[in-house]
């Protein structure tokens, strides 16, 4: 160990020790200095232990926009926690890390678990030999991962203490457990001994789950962080401070927090280990596959993140060689040339561009309650597709998202399933159109020049918004697109929790939102218009009987072309009704150093550091 | 003095019972429902109760009100409702930060605007002062925010003599290293603006007949500027200062957001996005308190620099 930390000594420390050593400084400087160096030496040494002695640490300098909210994974939604869990927990499945759309793949359980009785059973067989990270809440021993910690952890997601924003991926859907969250409510206890149907650890590796209804998509829930192992001795040895105690089976363990400013994470010793072992699934993969496969992971022994809220100080950091990824938001054209190429100085510098499409649809809805917009009579109908029609996306995607995003033709984006690039959308953008629409089914202009309604009452509609700058860019939208069709529009700002305060109890007229997928899969964007998801997140109140009848016969398939062609019709559906205004999915660019080597950005993974390598060569 | 100080302080209950009841009802009646915030992007109304029966906003206000008061008393505001962390160890951790900036910059500012004060005062309707004016004019017309990003580039990016953004674990390297940068903005923020002040207070001094007096005694300028000057327009600068004193809880929202200082000012940002009341809560109420005990410190230090105040 100092014989490493004599290594490490640069030539000016190498200067000093040699004026130390002949009397050139006092005695007390002389101390002072060795016992600095000493302490400089322990404490680099301590940061290092996995390390070989002379290979350099592999350092990953990341940035997050927003600051994180803990590391407790069913307590968290956002996405930066997210993140971090991802890396120090282990759910039963995973994805795999080349596969588009994704693919699932498993994680601790041994193979995609077996799915009987219809779709309502799933068995999952877990690894044997891994072990949690040690802490002192296993008592010094060893505490190997089991069926029971999921049993655990699953049943914890709907405990009402927790107050899981995730809750709702279990709520009706596990044999037992939401009158067990029924009983916690009444006691303030949730019974975590009580055995239900639902969840059983039908031996020490083995978890059987048992559906109230069919559902295909349980995988993917079970892929998702939020239903991590978690040990129930750690949790209940931290009680309410779990969210600083993050104790997983997985590939790093959290090293250093300061709330707010700085997360470390460093490799976990005891992790198993894998290897990068991905077939190419899309153009460009072949030269990943060239520079990993085989490697042992994880590769990357220190993960710095810095929480960096502003743009430019994150940019600037970047460009000061601080970070190794960064995002291109507003500084598009220092990185971009005319074409949408990267720039010659970047490409010089060996900087990589990846861009993806996020998994998620832009959208505003239309409240199917409301005396002016909602309804299924027929100049209902029109008026809402006269306004769909007038909408210039195109303009959205060039003035407002820079050119950073494609329109959205389904609910279901692309790269999930059930997205079907070859359909054909309906309500494409034709003012000249809508106007038609318009007279025919008689909104006729008054002297002002504003439509009224058909029997001649006033047409204003009342648009839901924020105060954001970027919020008025698309209010200035959409006035110019109802400015010609002559429909009058007035903006109500509003605090986010009031308005979706006001959306869940079907008081709001129109307002634009957001979805990204939980899990890759149609069924997580088409719930957002299912009928009886009113009052959670179907925030349109759109109540279709054909299109749930859809709806609920997908729910009974599992993925094939008989349930996409089911999508396709829900799609259509919606569209006939004009129940949304579909908007883009958002494309993302990221900016890679030339040392970071392995990495695709996943359309649902977010912690893909643990698939990457360093080049310590290619370090400046 | 001891009679003085007890009734002070006895006259600060009322004044935090109203800061209690304003607080309540501004969060409330005007700020959002946390419950939405807290419920995730999919939740429905029984997610909601649960969470409001969680947080204990489902209770009626006198009791919630009680709870309030019962948590100023014992000074354990609970734990934020978002990160779970407990309000004390929020406040514990994010004021070193902000003190860091904070303090230095209070100190350099007021003795830089003090010296530089009495020099243009001293030189009054010379091209000097006229040039000093001109320039503090200007850059108080100059918003924070452009000479955070100008500044930030400049000396930060392009001149690489500050780093971009961070914070440390060392006082040391932070004040030496991260804090550097900041400070130096808020010099040039606050620098014009209160050297515009003392200048007048200083001027306000520098004409009575007791500066002629000591001119006439043959008392050197530096003498009657240091000595005699300072210490009658001090009671207006003690006044200033102690005034801006509680501020040093709240740190420098902009500042420590933009280099990524985890101070205080970046946590009242975050507490107010999730609408984490707790955390509002415990900043607000060690804030109208520090004012309180800054402006009763005030009284007592004008009785310290002028004996012919009396503490009534």
């Amino acid at each position: 160990m100092v014989h490493y930390c004599v290594a490490k000594l640069t030539g000016k420390e190498k200067g000093l020790q040699k004026r130390l050593y002949s009397g050139g400084l006092k005695r007390g400087v002389a101390l002072w200095f060795i016992a600095a160096s000493a302490l400089s030496c322990f404490s680099t040494a301590a940061l290092s232990q996995d390390a070989s002695k002379t290979a350099p640490l592999k350092v990953l300098r990341m940035a997050f926009s927003t600051a994180e909210t803990g590391f407790d994974p069913p307590r968290v939604s956002d996405l930066y926690s997210n993140t971090i869990n991802e890396a120090i927990f282990e759910r039963l499945l995973t994805y795999d890390y080349l596969a588009r759309p994704a693919r699932l793949a498993p994680m601790t359980a041994v193979a995609l678990p077996e799915i009987t009785d219809g779709g309502k059973t799933y068995t999952f067989r877990l690894r044997h030999g891994i072990f949690f990270t040690p802490d002192p809440a296993f008592g010094g021993k060893p505490r190997e991962l089991t069926a029971a910690d999921y049993v655990y952890s699953f049943k914890r997601v709907l405990d009402p203490k927790i107050r899981s924003p995730w809750a709702f991926l279990l709520e009706g859907r596990i044999i037992g457990l939401d009158a067990l969250a029924e009983a916690a409510k009444k006691t303030g206890k949730f019974d975590y001994d009580t055995e239900i149907e639902g969840l059983k650890a039908s031996d020490r590796y083995t978890l059987q789950v048992r559906l109230s209804e069919p559902d295909y998509n349980f995988n993917y829930v079970a892929a998702h962080t939020p239903f991590s192992a978690m040990a129930r001795e750690v949790v209940e040895k931290y009680g309410e401070d779990t969210m600083a105690h993050p104790i997983g089976t997985g590939p790093y363990v959290l090293k250093q927090w300061t709330r707010g400013a700085r997360i470390v994470l460093e490799k976990n010793p005891d992790y198993r280990g894998m290897i990068w072992n991905f077939a190419a699934s899309e153009e460009g993969d072949a030269e990943l596959i060239s520079e990993m496969q085989g490697k042992r992971l994880p590769l990357i022994d220190r993960v710095e993140i810095s929480i960096i809220e502003e743009e430019q100080s994150a940019w600037l950091a970047f460009d000061r060689k601080e970070l190794d990824f960064s995002g291109v938001g507003t500084f598009r054209e220092k990185v971009f040339d005319e074409k949408g190429e990267l720039k010659p100085e970047w490409r010089a510098q060996g900087v990589k561009l990846m861009r993806a499409i996020d998994p998620e649809v832009t959208y505003t809805f239309f409240n199917f309650r409301d005396p002016i917009v909602g309804g299924f009579e027929k100049e209902k109908l029109a008026l809402r597709r006269a306004i769909i029609m007038a909408y210039n996306r195109d303009e959205e995607i060039d003035v407002i998202r820079k050119g950073q995003a494609i329109p959205a033709t389904m609910p279901i984006p692309v790269g999930v399933v059930g997205h079907d690039p070859r359909y054909q959308p309906l309500n494409t953008y034709n003012p000249a159109l809508a106007n038609q629409l318009l007279d025919a089914f008689g909104f006729k202009k008054g002297k002002d020049g504003f439509r009224t309604m058909p029997n001649g009452a006033p047409l204003l509609l009342k648009y839901a918004t924020g105060t954001t700058a970027l919020e008025r860019q698309f209010n200035e939208l959409w006035k110019k697109a109802m400015d010609s069709i002559s429909v009058r529009i007035a903006f109500q700002p509003g605090k986010f929790a009031d308005l979706i305060k006001a959306s869940m109890a079907c008081q709001l007229q129109m307002w634009g939102s957001a979805w990204t997928a939980d899990y890759p899969d149609g069924d997580n964007f088409m719930q957002l218009l299912y009928g009886p998801n009113i009052g959670q997140n179907n925030h349109g109140c759109y109540e279709s009987k054909a299109f749930d009848a859809f709806y609920e016969a997908s729910l009974k398939l599992p993925d094939s072309p008989e349930r996409n062609r089911l999508f396709l019709e829900m799609t259509r559906q919606m569209e006939v009704d004009g129940a949304w205004v579909l908007g883009v999915s958002r494309e993302r660019n990221m900016l890679i150093r030339p040392w970071v080597i392995g990495y695709k950005k996943h359309p649902i993974l977010s912690a893909t550091w643990i698939y990457l390598d360093i080049d310590p060569a290619k370090k400046p | 003095m001891t009679a003085y100080i007890i009734r002070r302080l006895l006259q600060m209950i009322p004044t935090m019972l109203g800061v209690v009841l304003l607080l309540f009802v501004l969060f409330n009646w005007v700020g959002g429902d946390p419950a939405y915030i807290l419920a995730g992007k999919n939740t429905g109304e029984a997610q909601i109760a649960n969470i409001r029966h969680q947080l204990g906003i489902d209770r009626p206000a006198y009791v919630q009100i009680g709870i309030f008061i019962k948590q100023i008393v014992t000074a354990d505001f609970g734990a934020s409702w978002s990160t779970n962390e407990p309000v004390s160890d929020i406040l514990k951790t994010r004021l070193g930060p902000s003190l860091t900036v904070m303090v230095p910059l209070m100190v350099l500012g007021t003795l830089l605007a003090i010296a530089l004060s009495l020099i243009v005062a001293r030189f009054r309707g010379s091209l000097t002062d006229r040039m000093v004016m001109v320039a503090c004019t200007v850059g108080m017309s100059i918003s924070i925010l452009v000479y955070i990003i100008v500044f930030q580039y400049v000396f930060a990016y392009r001149l690489g003599w500050f780093p971009v953004q961070g914070w440390g674990d060392s006082l040391w390297k932070n004040l030496t290293t991260f804090a550097a940068l900041p400070i130096l903005i808020g010099l040039c923020v606050g620098l014009a603006p209160d050297l515009r002040l003392f200048r007048s207070f200083m001027l306000d001094e520098i004409d009575q007949d007791y500066v002629r007096t000591a001119r006439a005694k043959g008392l050197s300028e530096a003498r009657i500027l240091w000595i005699h000057v300072l210490r009658n327009a001090s009671i207006p600068i003690v006044t200033y200062v102690m005034a801006a004193l509680p501020g040093l809880l709240v740190g420098a929202f902009l500042i420590e957001r933009f280099f990524s200082i985890p101070g205080i000012g970046r946590e009242v940002l975050l507490a107010v996005e999730r609408s984490d009341f707790p955390v509002i809560k415990a900043i607000t109420v060690y804030v109208a308190a520090a004012t309180m005990l800054a402006n009763l410190a005030a009284d007592l230090i004008y009785k310290a620099v002028d004996p012919r105040v009396e503490l009534k």
